[in-house]
């Protein structure tokens, strides 16, 4: 890539492809930004946007720019964006020379890495757009907080018979993590994830939430832990763990909590058996969930699918999402429309080879910052 | 096309040492635009007019009133509205933390004095969320203040099973507080104590249990620091009444980040969250239950019998100077970059990008004043 190459010109849209309960596809107002910022042509593929009832004719109707092509049309343009890094199949699909622009997780994903070097993909990893402070411009952890918080509730309710009684004891959240995603999720928890909900319960007289949160020299720490686990309605994973091998909760102290009780896993670490040791959930047995299927009843048979070298015998409803903002499409990517049009901007205005990484506007360099041409193994 | 920058300093109080670093000036000589610093800028950092002067030609040090008659002025704590007719000429962007929304009558002034200017405390994305702000550094910092004062005056610590942290509050300063209640306040301070010291347990309630008496005397009486972090709905009513504060063990610090002032005049008038705590700033921020001048900040009439030591501060990211101004600094360069590239505020499109559209919804012609009544002007949003 020693070669300047020109900014893209020919952009192409293709569905995220992933699961069925995957709804989410950009919104006509970014094809009117790229219309307007510099785009010659905007493929857009069949069905874009349907799963959130948006129609093809709004598309259109955004840009004179804009038509709607197969699949393979919309991979073969100059700039390929897709919110969702797509499958392998689907990568090997585009061709050389392309620029990627999707979630593409560089720092975890060394296979993806290689790959879309071998193809010769330019990408531009979402995740990685960020500014000085080292804070991500394109990021919806306030989404994930928020839906996975309010999801969680949802199921206590149902199965939590003194949920709406005045006369209960206050209902009990345990959270591990206090990152960005924590923080969302205390926010919400205080709220029932739901501040109409918390509303309508305070009306009744009944009482609120407490939310304890716990580190990794308390949730080492057994007895207190089996103690805090016996009093808790609703368990959350929210962690980033330096070590994604090493458990937090292990599938005996699940059993220490209230057949009532709710886990919730914000963190969705994937199980990897593929590297050594393997890596495993924060909350030992969970099942891996995503838009189609995301509550896992003790009975699900999700549980025994998970790999026998992972403990679940111990079991309580438990809800997982591979992409907890996608449980509200539209507003989620009212979200990351708005965040990613200076992104494409940068790239459509100046090209991935006319910005100045150092000295060039604040988002010249935060674009630098994502792009696999410049990025390195251990960057921060 | 504003072709001056001016950085006067700030002399809110003689504890306020903070001033703009010379990282963000020479950022800003890059652009071309000269930059006139006052006399004794960075000296409360212990750096020297040197260390501006140094960096250019393009700088230079002068006194006070000359640094703020430049094009546009950047101080972050705004002076009080008095001051305005003596310090500001018609045209000068005023870029400060102005508080439109609750100070109508600086958006009166800098408009009779046909200023603009831009509040930094009200330039938000297009989700609302602010671009210059300094949440961490409140809770953090006033974390680290109440884990000292807990270290000092405490016995024993070390043969406690566990140290409780309450937090009332779970917006963006209740996170923060959070975080930094699981390192004892600061993370030099976890790395030695973590081996030795009792573990943090950390309660986060919101509105929904600050009501609930049953459940907060139960949970004070085991609390050992009481964080306030709210963001009350009624400022006339305290959210814990004085009476309460002896519900807590005799040794727990309570740490009050929200800040909000006893005003005895207003019309009702308003409160402190927690009944009957002194007002600290950045001269002094420890307040020991025992100390004779514990009412000196108090209004009479409000009650203060209930006493824990205390720690408070008007501006907590002003403990730590320098951190704090490399923050604002980095946040707001792309902003200042942005407003001087675009020749000030009349260059702002609201049809512009991010960056243009958060500093044109942050300028003064955006806000609209009728008596005490403050609205941003929809039109341009």
């Amino acid at each position: 890539m020693s070669e300047k190459n020109p900014p893209p010109r020919r952009i192409g849209l293709p569905r995220l492809h992933k699961e069925a309960g995957e709804r989410r596809d950009f919104l006509p107002s970014l094809v009117e930004f790229m219309g307007r910022v510099g785009a010659e042509e905007i493929v857009i593929e069949k069905g874009y946007g349907s799963g959130m009832e948006v129609p093809e004719a709004e598309y259109l109707a955004a840009s004179p720019r804009a038509r709607i092509g197969t699949f393979q049309e919309c991979v073969g343009q100059d700039l390929v964006i897709t919110i969702r890094c797509p499958s392998e199949e689907a990568l090997s699909a585009i061709r050389p020379g392309t620029t990627l622009v999707s979630m593409l997780h560089f720092p975890t994903r060394p296979r993806r890495v290689a790959r879309l070097r071998e193809l010769n993909v330019r990408g531009v990893s979402l995740d990685e757009v960020k500014d000085e402070l080292g804070q991500r411009l394109v990021q919806n952890m306030q989404a994930v907080g928020w839906n996975g918080v309010r999801a969680a509730f949802d199921v206590l309710r149902k199965q939590y018979r003194r949920f709406e009684e005045p006369g209960r004891r206050p209902l009990r959240v345990t959270l591990m993590g206090s990152g960005a995603v924590g923080g969302y999720a205390a926010h919400a928890a205080v709220r029932y994830g739901n501040p109409a909900l918390r509303q309508e319960l305070a009306d009744k007289g009944v009482r609120g939430v407490e939310v304890t949160l716990v580190d990794y020299e308390l949730t080492s720490d057994e007895n207190y832990m089996l103690t805090l686990l016996e009093q808790t309605d609703l368990l959350i994973d929210a962690t980033q763990r330096p070590d994604p091998s090493r458990v937090i909760i292990r599938n005996e102290w699940v059993a220490a909590l209230p057949q009532h009780a709710v886990v919730l896993d914000l963190s969705v670490d994937p199980y990897d058996f593929s590297v050594t040791p393997p890596e495993v959930k924060g909350i030992e047995g969970l099942p891996e969930g995503n838009l189609d299927k995301y509550v896992f009843q003790p009975d699900d048979p999700a549980w025994d699918a998970v790999d026998p070298r992972v403990g679940h015998v111990h079991r309580r409803t438990s809800l997982s999402c591979y992409s907890w903002p996608g449980l509200e499409p539209r507003k989620c990517m009212e979200v990351y429309s708005k965040q990613i049009e200076p992104v494409l901007r940068v790239i459509l205005e100046r090209g991935l080879d006319g910005i100045d990484p150092a000295k060039g506007p604040y988002y010249d360099r935060a674009v630098a910052r994502a792009d696999l041409a410049r990025w390195r193994v251990g960057r921060p | 096309m504003p072709v001056t920058l001016g950085l006067p300093r700030m002399r809110q109080e003689a504890g306020e040492r903070r001033d703009f670093l010379p990282d963000l000036v020479r950022r800003v000589l890059a652009t071309g635009v000269e930059v006139v610093v006052e006399h004794g800028i960075g000296s409360g950092m212990g750096l020297t007019e040197a260390d501006y002067t140094g960096l250019s030609p393009g700088v230079r040090a002068a006194d006070r009133a000359t640094a703020w008659k430049q094009d546009v002025v950047l101080v972050l704590r705004s002076p009080e509205v008095e001051e305005y007719p003596a310090l500001l000429r018609p045209g000068t962007t005023l870029v400060s933390m102005i508080h439109f929304p609750t100070r109508p009558r600086r958006i009166r002034k800098l408009k009779e004095l046909a200023c603009e200017a831009i509040s930094l405390d009200s330039l938000a994305g297009d989700d609302g969320q602010r671009l210059v702000e300094n949440t961490r550094a409140v809770g953090w910092n006033g974390l680290e203040a109440a884990f000292d004062a807990l270290q000092k005056h405490s016995r024993r610590l070390e043969s406690r099973d566990i140290l409780r942290v309450t937090v009332m509050g779970a917006g963006q300063v209740g996170k923060h507080a959070v975080e930094a209640a699981l390192k004892y306040g600061s993370v030099a301070r976890y790395a030695e104590w973590s081996p030795r010291m009792p573990p943090v347990e950390v309660c986060t309630v919101g509105r929904s249990l600050t009501s609930d008496t049953v459940y907060l005397r139960e949970r004070f009486a085991r609390t050992d620091v009481l964080v306030d972090a709210t963001q009350r709905s009624d400022a006339t009513r305290p959210l814990v009444p004085n009476e309460w504060i002896g519900w807590l063990p005799p040794h727990a610090v309570i740490c009050d980040l929200v800040v909000d002032p006893y005003v005895p005049t207003g019309k009702p008038p308003t409160v402190r969250s927690i009944e009957g705590i002194p007002k600290g700033d950045l001269d002094k921020w420890i307040f020991l239950a025992g100390e004779p001048d514990w009412t000196r900040t108090i209004p009479d009439g409000v009650p203060s019998a209930q006493r824990r030591t205390s720690v408070t501060c008007y501006s907590w990211p002003g403990i730590h100077p320098e951190e704090c101004m490399r923050h604002y600094g980095r946040q707001l360069w792309p902003l200042l970059e942005r407003l001087l590239g675009r020749g000030g505020v009349d260059g702002l499109s609201v049809r512009g990008d991010f960056l243009e559209r958060a500093l044109h919804r942050a300028s003064l012609r955006s806000w609209f004043v009728d008596g005490d009544r403050v609205e941003r002007v929809q039109a341009l949003d």
